[in-house]
C-alpha cells in the first residue's frame, strides 16, 4: 500500500515538475574534432567529447549523438578542463573579520555575491571552478567556499555541494600586523610576532579539543546540561576529524614548516599551504605529509616577507612529488592562469603537469577531483574550448562550459555587445538617468562607477592581503 | 442607552478616582465630514457620503449618513477622504546618535560594557526601544502631517540590530497615547560596528548574529531546566540583549531586515529559514527580482518609495555609469506593480527620503509603471496595518477604528493635490491652503524652475580687504539641497544646511584659519559661468567671486 503511493507520488511529481522530466531526458552535447588536452592521459587529436547531462559520456573519435544534441565543432581548436583557481577572493562582499585573531566562525558562503562581474571575466578566461578564501589577517581566518562560476545561476547553485569544507588560516606579516599602523586609540591585537602567531593556533586547538570533549560527555551522558554551541570552535574541531582542509597563507619556510610541527602535534592534515613563496626550501617536508602547494609561477618580492623566491619553486616541489597547482588571489590574474602555468614549463615541468597545475591539482587541493579537473569520462563536463593551446600567448577561449552548459561564448558576448549599447542609448534618456538640471539632453558626464564594493577588501588592490 | 449610562458612569468614577486624569486626555471633539468621496479600501468607494468621528474612533460612513448634532460640520464637497496614510518605515522622532568614527576609542577586542546587563556592544543590543528614545510632542511631526501621514513605524537606523520599532501615531502630547503598538519588531541592518570590534566585516555579521540566536535558543532552555529545578545548576545569566531575541526566535515578534538588493533580500531569507524566523523585507528596491522566494516563504515588504535618482553633475572626464545602476534606476518604480502581480504582500515606506513630499509623488510613479491606483492606496493604509497586525483597528474607514483619515482635494495621486486635513486619534489637524503660485505670462511652456543651477566647481576669490584669498568651492545639487566642499588656505570643509532657492543659494561652513575655529555663512548666486556672494563670518561679512572652472 505504501508503496503504491510512493508510486503516485512519484507520478505526481514527474507531471507537475517540468524540471524534473527535463533532468530525465538526456541533453547532449557534442564537442567535434578537437585537440584534447585531458590533463591526465596526454593529447588527443581529432577527438569528440560527448556529453550527456552534464557529465563526459564518452570521448572517442566519430562519436554519434541524438538528433536534438548541440553540435560544436572544434576542428583546429584545443579543448582543455576548466580552469580551477585554488586562492581567489572574488565574487565575496566581505574578505576580512579583522576583529579577533580567530575568527573560524566567519564564513565566506554569507557573503557571496553571484553577481559579481569579475566572475564572467573569469569564465572569458577558462576558469570554471574557486576556492574561495576568507582574507589572511587572522591566525585562524573564516570558512572558505568551492564554487563553480554559474554566472546567472542564483547563489546557491554557484556551491560545488560535495566539496569537504575548509577554513584560512594564516601566517608572517598579515597577522601580527607589525607593518600595519595601529588604528589610533586601538589596543594593538595579539599577535604581535610570529612566535605569537603560533601560539594563537595552538591555544585554538587546545581549545577545539576541550570543547570537543564537552559535547562528547554529553552525548555519552557524562555531564547533564547541553554544552553552549560554540560557532567559532565548531570548525576546529572539524579540522581535528579531518573533516576540514586547512589552507595555509604564509610567506616563509620557517613558518610554515612550524605550522606543519603544530599539525603533527594536533593529529591533523594540513591541505594546503598557500602563497609557500619559500616551499622549495622545504620540500620533502611536505612531501611527506602529503600536502599540498598552492603558488603563484613568477610573482614575488612585492613585501619583505616575500623576498626568498625562485622561478623554480614549482618545479622543485613537483619533483619531490608535492601536488603543486598555481592560483591567482586576484580576480584580474585570474583570467590569465593558462599562462602562468605556461610560464612553469620553460623551469623544467612537463606540459601536461604544468596544465594540471591548474586544472587537476587543485582540484585535488580542494577535494573534488572525483567530479573535476580533468577530461576523463563520467566527470562533470567542465571544459574550455581554445582558440590555440592554452600554454600560447594567442590562445583565448571560445566558449567555457560548466556541467556541459554554456556559460562564455565569445560569439554570443560580440553579437550582445551591440544590443547592450542600444539599451545604454535608451536607459541614458530616461529621466531618471539624466542629471539634474542638465535638461533634455543631458550634456554633462556622469560619475565614475564604482565597480565593486571595496570596504572590506583590505587593500587586496596594493597587495596587502597576499 | 445602556452604553450611555456605562460610559457616563466609568467617566464620573474616573473624575472621582483618577480626577487627574481627566484633564490630560482631552476629549476630542465630535466630527462630520460630509460630502466627501470616501475611500474606505474596506470597500467601495462612496461617491458622496459622510464620516463621523466621536471620541478618538470613527462612529460612522456611509452615503446617506443623519449627521449627529453635536458634530463640528467640515464641509467636504470636492474633497476625498482616505484612511490615515502610514509610512511603514521611518527615524521620524528619534534622536541620532553620533557614531564615533571607525577605530577611535574602542579597543579593538570585545570587552563587556560594565553599567548594563546586556554582554553586547551598541549595535549589537536587540533590546533598544524605538519608543524609549520618542520625544513626546506633536510639533515634531507637522511636516509628516501635512503630507498626509498618520501613523508611522519608528525605528533606529543605527546598527546590526536596530532595536524594536514601535506603531506609532503622528499626534498626542505623550509617547504612551501616541503609541500604538510600542514594540512590533525587531530590525536588522546587515553591516557591521564601526568601532573596531567584532564584527568589522559583513561575514562577521552574519556569525554574531548566529551566535546571538543560538545563545538566546540555549538561555531558554537553561531558564526552563533551570525553574524547574535550580538545585546544583548554575543559574543561568540575566543578559538582556539575548532575553530581547526570544519573543523573535520563538516567532512572537517579527524581524525585519534591511535588504534592498536581490542578494541581501536571498540572504535575508535565508536566515529566517535558518532559524524560523518570521521575517519581513525592508527597502526592497529589487524585491521584485526574488518575488517568487518573498512569496513562497510568505514574506511582507515594507516597500520603499525613495527612489534612486542621478544625483550629481560630475566631471566631463568620468566613465560612463554603469549599466547595473542605469538599469535600477529605471527598474525600481516597478517593482511595486511586479510585486503586486505575484501576490508579494508590501506596504509603502519613506526609506530615508529626503522630502516626503516625494512619498506620494513616488507612489504615484509606480502607479505608471504597472500598480493600480486602488493598490497603492492600500499599500498606504491597509496592507501596512496588517503587515503590523493592526488591521482591525487601522487602514480602512470602518465604524470602530481608530479615527485616522487624511482628506485632500484633488485625487492623492496627482500632482496639484493639497492634503486639506488630517484626522488622528479623532483630532483634526488643518492645514491652511497653499498660496497659489502664479502661472508665468508667456503662455507657460517653460516653467519656471523652482531652483537655481548651481551645481559644479568654482574657483573663487574672496576678497578679504588687503590679503585676498584664493578658494575652490565644489557644489553638488540634489533638488533644493545643496552639499559639497569648499576649500582654501583654511583646509577643505563640508558644506552644512546647503539650500537652494530660485534665487540663489546659501550654506554654512565651520572651517579652521589662524589657529581658530570659524563658522561661516554663506549666500551667493550663480549667472551663467560667473559665481558671487557674501561670506559672513563673525568678523563680519567679506564678498566673494568667480568662475566655474571646466
Amino acid at each position: 500500500m505504501k508503496k503504491i503511493y510512493k508510486f503516485l507520488f512519484l507520478i505526481a511529481l514527474l507531471i507537475t515538475s517540468p524540471t524534473l522530466l527535463l533532468a530525465q531526458s538526456k541533453t547532449q552535447v557534442l564537442i567535434r574534432n578537437a585537440t584534447v588536452l585531458t590533463a591526465v592521459r596526454g593529447t588527443l587529436e581529432n577527438t569528440d567529447i560527448l556529453i550527456e547531462n552534464g557529465k563526459i559520456a564518452k570521448i572517442g573519435k566519430n562519436l554519434k549523438a541524438a538528433s536534438n544534441a548541440k553540435i560544436i565543432d572544434a576542428a583546429g581548436k584545443f579543448v582543455s578542463p576548466g580552469i580551477i583557481d585554488c586562492h581567489s577572493h572574488t565574487m565575496s562582499d566581505a574578505v576580512n573579520e579583522f576583529s579577533f585573531s580567530v575568527t573560524s566562525m566567519a564564513r565566506i558562503r554569507d557573503v557571496l555575491n553571484p553577481t559579481d562581474i569579475s566572475i564572467y571575466r573569469a569564465l572569458a578566461g577558462g576558469v570554471t571552478t574557486a576556492n574561495l578564501l576568507h582574507g589572511s589577517a587572522n591566525a585562524i581566518g573564516g570558512q572558505n567556499s568551492t564554487v563553480k562560476f554559474k554566472y546567472g545561476k542564483p547563489v546557491e547553485d554557484f556551491l560545488v555541494a560535495d566539496a569537504p569544507p575548509g577554513i584560512k588560516f594564516a601566517l608572517g606579516e598579515n597577522v601580527k600586523r607589525t607593518n600595519f599602523n595601529p588604528t589610533p586609540g586601538a589596543v594593538a591585537r595579539y599577535p604581535r610576532t610570529r612566535m605569537g602567531t603560533m601560539e594563537v593556533i595552538r591555544d585554538a586547538f587546545v581549545r577545539a579539543k576541550d570543547y570537543k570533549k564537552s559535547w562528547d560527555d554529553f552525548r555519552a551522558k557524562k555531564a547533564m546540561i547541553q554544552p553552549r554551541r560554540d560557532l567559532e570552535l565548531e570548525p576546529l574541531v572539524e579540522v581535528l576529524e579531518g573533516k576540514r582542509l586547512v589552507h595555509a597563507h604564509g610567506y616563509r619556510s620557517d613558518e610554515h614548516l612550524n605550522l606543519l610541527l603544530i599539525a603533527d602535534e594536533f593529529g591533523f592534515k594540513i591541505a594546503t599551504l598557500q602563497h609557500g613563496l619559500e616551499a622549495y626550501k622545504i620540500a620533502p617536508e611536505i612531501a611527506k605529509r602529503g600536502t599540498g602547494v598552492s603558488i603563484f609561477s613568477d610573482y614575488w618580492s612585492y613585501k619583505l616577507e616575500a623576498y626568498d623566491s625562485i622561478p623554480y619553486n614549482a618545479v622543485i616541489l613537483w619533483k619531490a612529488g608535492v601536488n603543486v597547482s598555481i592560483n591567482s588571489d586576484s580576480d584580474e590574474r585570474m583570467r590569465r592562469l593558462n599562462l602562468d602555468a605556461a610560464k612553469v614549463v620553460k623551469t623544467g615541468v612537463p606540459e601536461e603537469d604544468a596544465l594540471k597545475m591548474i586544472t587537476l591539482n587543485p582540484a585535488k587541493q580542494l577535494g573534488i577531483d572525483k567530479r573535476t579537473g580533468s577530461i576523463e569520462v563520467g566527470k562533470d563536463a567542465d571544459i574550455v574550448i581554445w582558440t590555440a593551446h592554452p600554454f600560447s600567448v594567442y590562445a583565448r577561449p571560445e566558449m567555457t562550459m560548466i556541467e556541459g552548459e554554456i556559460y562564455f561564448d565569445r560569439q554570443q558576448d560580440l553579437a550582445k555587445r551591440a544590443e547592450l549599447q542600444r539599451e545604454r542609448e535608451t536607459l541614458e534618456k530616461l529621466e531618471v538617468n539624466r542629471p539634474p538640471g542638465a535638461g533634455a539632453t543631458g550634456t554633462t558626464a556622469p560619475p565614475i562607477p564604482k565597480e565593486k564594493r571595496q570596504a572590506d577588501h583590505d587593500y587586496a588592490e596594493d597587495g596587502g592581503n597576499r | 442607552m445602556k452604553n450611555l449610562i456605562l460610559r457616563f458612569g466609568i467617566a464620573i468614577f474616573a473624575f472621582i478616582a483618577f480626577g487627574w486624569s481627566i484633564e490630560a486626555q482631552t476629549r476630542t471633539e465630535t466630527l462630520a465630514i460630509t460630502n466627501a468621496r470616501i475611500v474606505t479600501v474596506s470597500g467601495a468607494a462612496i461617491e458622496r457620503g459622510t464620516v463621523v468621528v466621536r471620541d478618538g474612533l470613527i462612529e460612522a460612513v456611509g452615503a446617506n449618513l443623519k449627521v449627529p448634532t453635536d458634530a463640528r460640520i467640515i464641509d467636504g464637497t470636492g474633497l476625498t477622504v482616505y484612511p490615515g496614510l502610514i509610512d511603514a518605515n521611518t527615524n521620524l522622532g528619534l534622536p541620532a546618535t553620533i557614531t564615533p568614527p571607525r577605530g577611535q576609542g574602542q579597543p579593538t577586542t570585545q570587552i563587556a560594557p560594565t553599567t548594563s546587563n546586556s554582554n553586547y556592544p551598541d549595535g549589537l543590543q536587540p533590546e533598544e526601544m524605538a519608543i524609549e528614545r520618542l520625544k513626546a510632542g506633536e510639533a515634531q511631526f507637522e511636516t509628516v502631517r501635512s503630507a498626509g501621514f498618520t501613523t508611522a513605524l519608528i525605528v533606529s537606523r543605527e546598527g546590526i540590530f536596530n532595536g524594536q520599532s514601535a506603531i506609532i501615531n503622528l499626534a498626542g502630547d505623550s509617547v504612551s497615547e501616541m503609541a500604538i503598538r510600542p514594540a512590533f519588531a525587531e530590525h536588522f541592518t546587515f553591516t557591521t560596528l564601526r568601532t573596531g570590534q567584532y564584527p568589522t566585516s559583513l561575514m562577521g555579521t552574519f556569525s554574531a548574529f548566529r551566535q546571538m540566536l543560538l545563545d538566546a535558543q540555549r538561555l531558554q532552555i537553561l531558564r526552563q531546566t533551570y525553574d524547574k529545578n535550580p538545585r546544583g545548576m548554575r543559574r543561568p545569566e540575566a543578559d538582556k540583549s539575548l532575553e530581547a531575541l526570544l519573543p523573535v526566535l520563538n516567532r512572537a515578534m517579527p524581524i525585519v531586515f534591511n535588504a534592498n538588493t536581490e542578494i541581501e533580500i536571498i540572504r535575508a531569507v535565508d536566515l529566517a529559514k535558518e532559524f524560523n524566523l518570521s521575517a519581513i523585507i525592508s527597502g526592497g528596491q529589487e524585491a521584485w527580482k526574488v518575488a517568487d522566494r518573498l512569496k513562497a516563504n510568505n514574506i511582507p515588504v515594507l516597500l520603499s518609495l525613495n527612489f534612486p535618482k542621478r544625483t550629481a553633475t560630475a566631471s566631463p572626464d568620468a566613465d560612463a555609469e554603469s549599466l547595473t545602476l542605469l538599469r535600477l534606476r529605471a527598474e525600481t518604480p516597478k517593482t511595486a506593480g511586479k510585486l503586486a502581480n505575484a501576490g508579494v504582500k508590501f506596504a509603502f515606506q519613506s526609506g530615508g527620503m529626503t522630502s516626503i513630499g516625494d512619498f506620494l509623488t513616488n507612489a504615484n510613479k509606480a502607479t505608471e509603471n504597472g500598480l493600480t491606483k486602488d493598490a497603492a492606496v492600500r499599500a498606504m493604509t491597509l496592507s501596512a496595518a496588517e503587515i503590523f497586525g493592526l488591521d482591525n483597528r487601522l487602514g480602512t474607514i470602518e465604524a470602530g477604528k481608530i479615527a485616522n483619515l487624511t482628506v485632500s482635494r484633488g485625487d492623492i495621486f496627482s500632482k496639484d493635490k493639497t492634503i486639506t486635513h488630517v484626522v488622528i486619534d479623532g483630532k483634526l489637524f488643518e492645514q491652511k491652503e497653499k498660496p497659489k503660485t502664479p502661472t508665468p505670462a508667456t503662455g507657460g511652456a517653460t516653467q519656471q524652475p523652482a531652483t537655481a543651477n548651481v551645481g559644479g566647481n568654482y574657483a573663487i576669490t574672496i576678497e578679504i580687504p588687503g590679503q585676498a584669498t584664493a578658494a575652490t568651492l565644489n557644489l553638488i545639487q540634489q533638488g533644493e539641497t545643496l552639499t559639497g566642499t569648499i576649500a582654501g588656505q583654511f583646509g577643505t570643509a563640508p558644506l552644512k544646511n546647503g539650500k537652494i532657492t530660485a534665487e540663489g543659494f546659501n550654506f554654512s561652513a565651520t572651517v579652521e584659519f589662524g589657529g581658530q575655529t570659524i563658522d561661516l555663512d554663506v549666500s551667493g548666486r550663480v549667472t551663467g559661468n560667473q559665481i558671487s556672494g557674501t561670506i559672513t563670518t563673525p568678523q563680519g561679512a567679506i564678498p566673494f567671486s568667480g568662475a566655474k572652472t571646466p
